[in-house]
């Protein structure tokens, strides 16, 4: 079965003043119908870029998709035409951003916005797409729609925008949604109820997610698979269980011992020694390489490649050395 | 609540024509020179017995806070007094030729925030294209380059190399007779070499301001929100991006409004048009005060009723705004 969304070694570049770096280095990854990806990196590893690629949207110049394939139920995204990534923005991948204070336009009502994002794909009035708004609003469970879908952005609070960019993504109820961090500038309860929704949406829409988080707790609770990015590399890839209780790679371990345990108390929240590379510094070896406690001159010259050491029941992909030789 | 802004920035225009008034008055009072020994001059000779009679009719032998006083009641009951030069009242004087120099003030604004707007959106769009590098260029040099120089070059080249265009006056002596639209088209000939010299230099500022807003509003997130939903490249930039970067423009086009009719006084005396500008010229050449405060009264009140217009229009385009005193 071939997956609905499969990306497949793909890579990015930017014209920096730095020179060329490459942001995205042969990245795969696939969402079936209906399920939920969970990617997870820390700041800067590529997630937005991934996402930004799939939706035809990196800021070129000064990027640009160097090579590899998006495929969308098997069509090519990577070269289709500007008419094509049109049609399928909005209506066949929607994508929900990680800054929901800035990411609606500040002269056009709420309903207004999302009205325009379903005339944009279906042959409706303007009426019709108004109420459809409203009804939307509703769904994501905005109160007294009929009115909110009056206000301006400013007079909304940072969930209810969310709420809102979630009803314009899901307007044209698309096969593929990407959520890019959607709670992070939200406060925590705002947070859960953000995650609900999504997972009520995916139930009565059947859309694949691609969750988009640096938070292993919301990977735990919304995720059938997970892959790990580090410095625009997927370096570990399996299931949601199988990577938060076998975690393979330095770099998946630190960042599932940084989630906090129940009970546990705060100051005890453990934190990955270092920052990760700016993209013109990546060197030969394994990026996480100076970071790493289990780094051997091999790691320093040698990038490892994405793929399952081993036979153990949860061996799954994972790009490190130490786990090829079994070290690790 | 609107309304109520408005009321308030109505009361703010009237306090500060109040203002205007008095210092017109107070600058004119200052200036080197007698006002009697001025309208005599326009009679021939002065004797002083003659002066003392021109000072009693003109209150200029009251003390300086007496005439203000009654400088300011006159104007409130739109008595702006009487030219010493012309032999009209000013109010008259001016009413004559306001209409021509809002005609050209308005059509030269227009002209230069649309087409200044639409340069700059489109230089936006590809800010290293050869298009863009063309704005930044004739920006500058419309920038630098003064009004009364452009005027003259243009009355050259179309008076002797390419005479399409009048370069004097508002309308033909041949036309007195014909039909109003012909007269009209007659105007909208004569004004099109003023018009296009008085809004070149400001539509060069349009340009690069619409430029510079414009890529800040492209970079901007809720720009990708449109593009992600589909929107098309024309909807992005006129109707997602231009509503958000219309708003630094019009702050400004509201502030050159002032600019713009001191700049109409010079293209109205380079070409002749039969405005406040050449009455203004006139007025000073003869020191013909009282219309030279008419004038000015005039064209601060365009300014601040410009003022006005600028501030509501900015709320009803920025809806953060509305109903913030
Ligand atoms: N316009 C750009 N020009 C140059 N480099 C860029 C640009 N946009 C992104 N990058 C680079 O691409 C890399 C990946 O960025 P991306 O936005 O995908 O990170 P992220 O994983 O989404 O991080 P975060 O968690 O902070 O959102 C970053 O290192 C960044 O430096
Ligand atoms: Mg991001």
């Amino acid at each position: 079965m071939t997956a609905l969304l499969e990306i497949e070694d793909l890579r990015v570049t930017f014209n920096t003043r730095h020179g060329q770096v490459t942001a995205l280095d042969s990245v795969s990854l696939h969402v079936n119908e209906g399920e939920t990806l969970g990617v997870v990196g820390e700041s800067g590893c590529g997630k937005s870029i991934t996402a930004l690629s799939v939706m035809g949207l990196i800021p070129s110049p000064p990027g640009r998709i160097a090579g590899g394939e998006i495929r969308l139920d098997g069509e090519n995204l990577v070269g289709a035409s500007d008419k094509r990534l049109r049609r399928l923005r909005g209506a066949e991948a929607a994508m929900i951003f990680q800054e929901p204070m800035t990411s609606l336009n500040p002269v056009f009502t709420v309903g207004e916005q999302i009205a325009e994002a379903i005339m944009l794909h279906q042959k409706v009035s303007h009426d019709r797409a108004f109420r459809d708004a409203i009804e939307l609003l509703d769904r994501v469970g905005i109160p007294s729609p009929e009115s909110r879908a009056r206000d301006y952005p400013h007079q909304l609070s940072g969930g209810m925008r969310q709420r809102v960019m979630i009803a314009m993504a899901v307007s044209c109820r698309p096969r593929v949604l990407i959520a890019d961090e959607p709670t992070t500038a939200l406060d925590v309860t705002v947070q859960a109820q953000i995650f609900d929704l999504l997972n009520e949406i995916q139930r009565d829409f059947g859309a694949a997610i691609v969750l988009i988080t640096h938070d292993m707790g919301a990977i735990s609770e919304m995720a059938d698979r997970v892959a790990v990015m580090y410095a625009g590399r997927v370096i570990e890839e399996a299931s949601a269980d199988n990577v938060l209780d076998h975690p393979l790679h330095p770099y998946a371990r630190g960042l599932i011992d940084c989630i906090p345990a129940l009970g546990r108390e705060e100051t005890d929240l453990k934190e990955i020694p270092g920052v990760v590379p700016p993209l013109h510094l990546l060197g030969e070896g394994c990026a996480f390489a100076d970071r790493c406690a289990h780094c051997e001159p091999r790691c320093l010259r040698e990038k490892p490649r994405l793929v399952t050491h081993g036979n153990h029941p949860a061996a799954h992909p994972a790009a490190c050395h130490g786990v090829e030789e079994g070290r690790i | 609540m609107t309304f109520s802004i408005l009321l308030k920035r109505l009361g703010y225009g009237v306090l500060l024509m109040l203002g205007v008034v008095v210092l017109n008055f107070l600058l004119i009072r200052l200036a080197p020179g007698d006002p009697a020994m001025v309208i005599a001059g326009e009679m021939g000779g002065a004797t002083e017995e003659m002066l003392s009679s021109i000072r009693a009719e003109y209150g200029l032998d009251q003390p300086v806070l007496t005439q203000l006083w009654i400088y300011i009641s006159n104007v409130a009951t739109g008595d702006l007094g009487q030219s010493y030069f012309f032999n009209q009242s000013v109010t008259s004087l001016i009413a004559q030729r306001i209409g021509p120099t809002i005609l050209l003030v308005l059509v030269a604004q227009l002209l230069s925030i649309l087409l200044g707007v639409f340069m700059g959106v489109i230089a936006a769009r590809r800010p290293n294209g050869p298009i863009s590098a063309f704005v930044s260029v004739f920006a500058t040099v419309g920038y630098a380059v003064p009004v009364f120089w452009t005027g003259i070059m243009l009355i050259i080249f179309f008076a002797s190399v390419f005479p399409i265009f009048p370069v004097e006056g508002m309308a033909s002596i041949r036309m007195r007779n014909a039909a109003w639209y012909m007269q009209w088209l007659d105007i909208a000939h004569h004004l099109v070499l003023p018009a296009v010299t008085l809004a070149i230099i400001y539509l060069a500022q349009y340009a690069r301001l619409s430029r510079a807003s414009m890529m800040e509003v492209l970079g901007s997130d809720y720009i990708r929100t449109a593009r992600a939903k589909g929107a098309g490249e024309r909807a992005v930039l006129f109707r997602h991006a231009l509503r958000n970067a219309a708003l630094p423009i019009l702050t400004v086009a509201g502030l050159q409004f002032g600019n713009l009719i001191s700049g109409a006084l010079l293209v109205e005396t380079v070409f002749n048009w039969p405005g406040m500008g050449r009455l203004a010229f006139d007025s000073i050449l003869r020191r013909d005060y009282p219309t030279i405060m008419g004038v000015l009264f005039f064209a601060s009140m365009m300014v601040v009723v410009a003022n006005i217009l600028t501030d509501l229009s900015y709320r009803l385009a920025d809806p953060r705004l509305r109903g913030k005193g």
